[in-house]
């Protein structure tokens, strides 16, 4: 928010403006007109296809969302988020399938909702649990510790022991019409699209509110200065370790989510690939703010999907052809990644900040 | 400037000629799922190679009743995630049928399945999805994993353990090598013991072998402790190639059964000398073996994919396409019987398979009833031994326990 | 008793081989800071080039020497074209650059060698083991234990008795003041990388010569990680030290603790063994400490 100017002719006249969260009317018409297109138009008129990717772009934001939390605003570099993913999923999904809910609240469609809280929560207590070495470690050794978090959680906790309960081998599956939310069942691409909106306004509200807050003050201390913020008074290991618990909340979140949109349920839907991945979305999005996160995200998951739908026609051809386009298609992510990063450090936030100020500064934005 | 022009209209392209289906007159479409760049890719490439040609023969002789099959085939590198968003494409493009491959999408995917009753005709074979009564529209051309695994070990029992100095003192020891978190490998090994409790022998501990293993000597040196004379393989070529070496390096002593994907012409190439001696199931012949109708394996072998040689050819082919000519045929009788839907393809169409013996390709008669899927109860076990594959025994399990076979081994 | 010796044995000859390729991370980072996570496909690189100059029919020890020469040039390439422009940017941002190389360098691999395994035929060391007393041991892990030490000494001799070696220590120690001795930092750099090329490569052709060459031979790039960080991140000795003891606990935790724990615990056992011993040593047994100021 502060990394934008105000247009040109606008000022503040009390505090009540000075804080709010739409600052002038133009910005609140915009605002209105956007989340009138995201609940409304597109639910309705999209093609089921574009909304499959929406709900893959949301389910992106809001996984990196607790990775931009504790990256770039907190500094604690991680790279074991899909372990609070797959933690998160998981519990919902054996509470959802396992768990004896008293009669009345399944009828009435709460347990799916309720599993989502609480599977939040146990993935922000597991990630507490593995952020507890950033009391006395930091910088590339954290990174192995949040590494070692993502093969044991995954590769060992999920892969042996979770996943053989109940079932058998790998995967829950979900076929559709398990899942309910009060009175609706979540079935189409439409429903599960209007649930991801619901959430991910919800989280970044959230965050975006904790950042304002004295809590987000103290992670942004400590990661521009920790030996700092603690000579001011800052309890850092207190900060470091709630900062980890709410990006795991999120986190977990955003795995309870996604499974109702999947027929099943492996651990291979969080390999170390995709904690990787969601690093290089804000990084390419932009480190420290919101806007990098949901840009990063949009970016990448469109990017990704336009290569896929590339791949449609070659498959006509035979599948030689079609096993060394996925080598190139892996080969040319590596390359991207590289290039996105020497040329482009600052992410498409730094970007579209100054395309907007700008116009908001426009004529005088030099 | 320059530079982005071209760039948004080749992206544009791109959009376009993605969203292109070319809307052809009177196709059916059928997907199919392939592993030729993940765990199982060593076995799945030359299936994916046989189930493209095999369809290109459906087409050309005939194909559904005149009209042509359209295959969407597509890698998802063993990964269930990739399995699920192209299942969901499938749906969206209208298939009729998916092909399938591995155990674990395969399994997740059942209850979906069913619901969506699609037909998914599978390269996994195991025992999960042959209960009619639970995965009614998973079905595959082979015998299942725990049949086969059951077989092998009655082969072994049958032709070597006479043959062993302590025949009669003592009862043989039995391990299985095997990867535990993944359904494929883990599929028949509750039968295979089943098994050999009920031949009578001493059952050690599971060894962990990961479907990526090239170093398994801390396994192999546990087994020793157990000194077994029989271990069970439930890996593909790759991990159990790498065993056989370490079991020969550390002078292990054990005979080796090795289920279907572990066992084709590549272990005696990875596995050297090692491979001297080990049993394995086959569930068709082998490729290039002179059976009815392998000669036009061989012919659109050559014909569309002339840039692998022959000789690196393997059994998969076969395998794939004994799937797809079972399926194709299923959607032949389907449709002459009322339509290419669902439920019309399994009953109208594989349910009425009694006894069919025109795919040939080595396979026994195909028999499959609204009460049990499992297409017969006859096994084949090979064994490698001086440079050939020579057969071991023909098990028919059917025959020799058919209580068991009738009221209990189903669907596990 | 018996397994204990042999998984023992076995552990420390295959430990061998990761403090060869944990010998190169150490280097990169001594000398340029660059944490690199592409470690594993570096290995994969070296020898898969050795492996097609073995089948071309070239004696095992040239092809070894071709696949050495071309992990040179290939590391001062890497280093110019995308490690010089990262000079002066943040840790995260380096990192991610190793991990897009390393999806690269996997995509080129795949595509010119394919995902098939492998083997080394005919096979370099016979697959008969010899039987040394009560212990049975595979004379692939013998040979190999003996040249990875051989490296050893021989890349050490290199950093302690000759010009450029020198010139590589004293950046390492303190870049400013080998810059202001006429010290060329981006030479120093570039050698790092290719050092590091050359010992992955050697290591990741003796790791193929076992059981046989994959894409999942690069998975040895992860387990670095944990060696170079036990041994501490600044110190060669170091690196040789975790390399093995990494090495010795895959082993006896894979023959051991399966019983208790079965499954997979042989692939994360270092992992875990790390993060523990981060709580008590975080900067690993002779890594340097970082002594920060505000």
């Amino acid at each position: 928010m502060s990394t934008t100017f105000l247009p040109c002719g606008d000022y503040h006249e009390n505090y009540r403006q000075d804080h709010a969260w739409w600052q002038t009317k133009l910005i609140k018409a915009k605002m209105i007109l956007l989340l009138g297109i995201l609940f409304v138009y597109i639910p309705l008129f999209a093609d089921s296809y574009y909304i499959s990717v929406c709900n893959q772009i949301g389910y992106t934001v809001l996984g990196t969302l607790g990775v931009q939390l504790l990256i770039g605003f907190c500094g604690q570099l991680t790279l074991g988020h899909a372990a609070f993913l797959a933690v998160g999923a998981y519990t919902s999904t054996l509470l959802v399938l396992e768990f004896p809910w008293p009669g009345f609240l399944v009828d009435w469609g709460l347990s799916y909702p309720i599993s989502i809280f609480l599977a939040a929560v146990v993935a922000g207590l597991w990630s507490v649990l593995f952020g507890l070495p950033s009391a006395k470690v930091k910088g590339f050794y954290l990174i192995l510790t949040t590494m070692a978090a993502q093969f044991i959680t995954v590769d060992f906790v999920i892969t042996q022991y979770v996943s053989q309960i109940g079932g058998r081998g790998q995967a829950f599956s979900l076929p559709p019409g398990t899942i309910k939310v009060g009175p609706w069942v979540i079935d189409s691409d439409v429903k599960v699209y209007l649930m991801m909106l619901v959430l991910v306004v919800i989280c970044i509200t959230g965050m975006l509110n904790l950042i304002r807050s004295r809590v987000g003050r103290a992670w942004i201390a400590i990661r521009d200065n920790d030996i700092s913020a603690e000579v001011m008074g800052i309890n850092v290991v207190k900060y470091k370790l709630f900062a980890f618990f709410v990006a795991g909340f999120i986190g977990g979140l955003a795995g309870a989510f996604w499974i109702s949109n999947l027929a099943a349920v492996s651990p291979e839907h969080f390999p170390w690939f995709w904690s990787l991945w969601l690093v290089g979305v804000i990084l390419i999005g932009g480190v420290g703010s919101i806007h990098g996160a949901v840009f990063g995200s949009i970016f990448m998951v469109v990017v990704m999907e336009l290569l896929q739908l590339a791949v449609i026609p070659l498959a006509d051809t035979y599948p030689k052809l079609l096993m060394d386009f996925l080598f190139i298609k892996e080969a040319a992510f590596g390359l991207a990644i590289c290039v996105f990063l020497i040329f482009e450090p600052n992410g498409l936030a730094y970007r579209w900040w100054q395309v907007k100020n700008y116009f908001n500064l426009w004529p005088f934005s030099y | 400037m320059k530079l982005n022009k071209i760039l948004i209209s080749l992206v544009t392209l791109i959009f376009i000629v993605g969203f292109g289906f070319p809307a052809g007159a009177e196709k059916i479409n059928v997907g199919a799922l392939n592993d030729m760049t993940g765990a199982t890719s060593d076995v799945g490439k030359d299936y994916a190679l046989g189930i493209a040609e095999a369809i290109h023969y459906v087409n050309d002789t005939g194909g559904i009743n005149g009209k042509e099959i359209k295959l969407y085939q597509f890698d998802y590198g063993y990964r269930v995630p990739e399995a699920l968003t192209k299942y969901n494409l499938f749906k969206r493009l209208n298939c009729v049928a998916v092909l399938g491959w591995g155990t674990g999408d395969t399994e997740a995917l059942s209850p979906t399945v069913t619901k969506d009753k699609m037909p998914y005709v599978s390269a996994s074979y195991s025992g999960h999805l042959t209960d009619p009564k639970k995965t009614p529209y998973n079905l595959f051309f082979a015998t299942d994993y725990s049949s086969n695994a059951r077989a092998a070990i009655t082969a072994w029992y049958d032709k070597k353990w006479p043959q062993h100095e302590d025949y009669g003192k003592r009862k043989p020891r039995f391990a299985c090598c095997y990867m535990f978190a993944s359904p494929y490998c883990s599929a028949p090994i509750k039968a295979v013991k089943d098994q050999a409790e009920i031949l009578g022998f001493e059952i050690g501990s599971d060894q962990d072998v990961s479907l990526f293993a090239v170093d398994t000597k801390s396994q192999i040196l546990a087994l020793k402790k157990f000194s077994p004379d029989l271990v069970w393989h439930g890996n593909t070529v790759m991990s159990v190639s790498a065993t056989l070496r370490d079991a020969y390096a550390l002078d292990l002593g054990a005979a080796h059964i090795i289920n279907n994907w572990g066992f084709d012409e590549n272990l005696p190439r990875l596995a050297g000398e090692a491979a001297e001696g080990a049993m394995g199931v086959a569930p068709v012949a082998f490729f290039g073996e002179d059976v009815p109708g392998m000669d036009k394996v061989v012919e659109y072998a050559k014909k569309y994919n002339p840039g692998v040689a022959l000789e690196k050819r393997l059994i998969h082919t076969v395998q794939a396409w004994t799937n797809v000519l079972g399926l194709a045929e299923a959607m032949r009788r389907a449709d002459k019987a009322g339509g290419l839907d669902g439920e019309n393809i399994l009953k109208k169409g594989f349910e009425t398979m009694q006894g069919y013996d025109e795919i040939g390709l080595g396979m026994p008669p195909v028999t499959i009833t609204p009460t049990d899927q499992r297409i017969s109860g006859k096994v084949s076990i090979y064994e490698w031994k001086d440079g050939e594959f020579s057969l071991v025994e023909n098990v028919d399990l059917e025959s020799r326990w058919p209580k068991k076979w009738e009221n209990e081994w189903m669907g596990w | 008793m018996d397994l204990f010796l042999m998984t023992l044995t076995t552990g420390i000859m295959v430990g061998g081989i990761y403090a060869l390729v944990a010998l190169g991370w150490v280097l990169i980072y001594k000398c340029s800071g660059v944490l690199n996570l592409a470690m594993g496909e570096m290995t994969l690189i070296g020898a898969y080039v050795c492996l097609s100059f073995y089948t071309a029919g070239v004696p095992f020890l040239l092809s070894l020497l071709f696949s050495l020469i071309i992990g040179l040039i290939l590391g001062v390439i890497v280093e110019r074209v995308f490690l010089d422009r990262l000079i002066g940017e943040p840790v995260l941002t380096v990192i991610m650059v190793t991990v897009g190389l390393s999806f690269f360098f996997k995509g080129i691999i795949e595509l010119i060698w394919g995902t098939d395994t492998r083997v080394f035929t005919p096979p370099v060391f016979p697959l008969k083991p010899l039987h040394i007393g009560p212990l049975i041991i595979g004379q692939v892990y013998l040979w190999s234990f003996v040249a990875a030490i051989i490296l050893l000494c021989l890349f050490v001799a290199f950093f302690q008795y000759t010009r450029w070696g020198l010139a590589m220590q004293a950046t390492a120690d303190d870049e400013m003041a080998a810059l202001s001795l006429g010290v060329s930092a981006r030479f120093v750099y570039a050698t790092a990388w290719a050092i590091a090329f050359m010992a992955a490569g050697v290591g990741g052709t003796l790791l193929g010569n076992i059981n046989g060459l994959n894409i999942s031979v690069g998975y040895l790039g992860l387990l670095v990680l944990p060696a170079v960080v036990l041994g501490g991140l600044n110190s060669v000795p170091g690196a040789i030290v975790g390399g093995i003891v990494i090495g010795v606990l895959q082993n006896l935790s894979g023959a051991y603790l399966d019983q208790f724990v079965p499954g997979g615990i042989k692939e994360i056992a270092p992992f875990a063994f790390m993060a523990i011993f981060l709580l008590f040593k975080p900067y690993g047994l002779w890594g340097w400490e970082r002594i920060e100021r505000v």
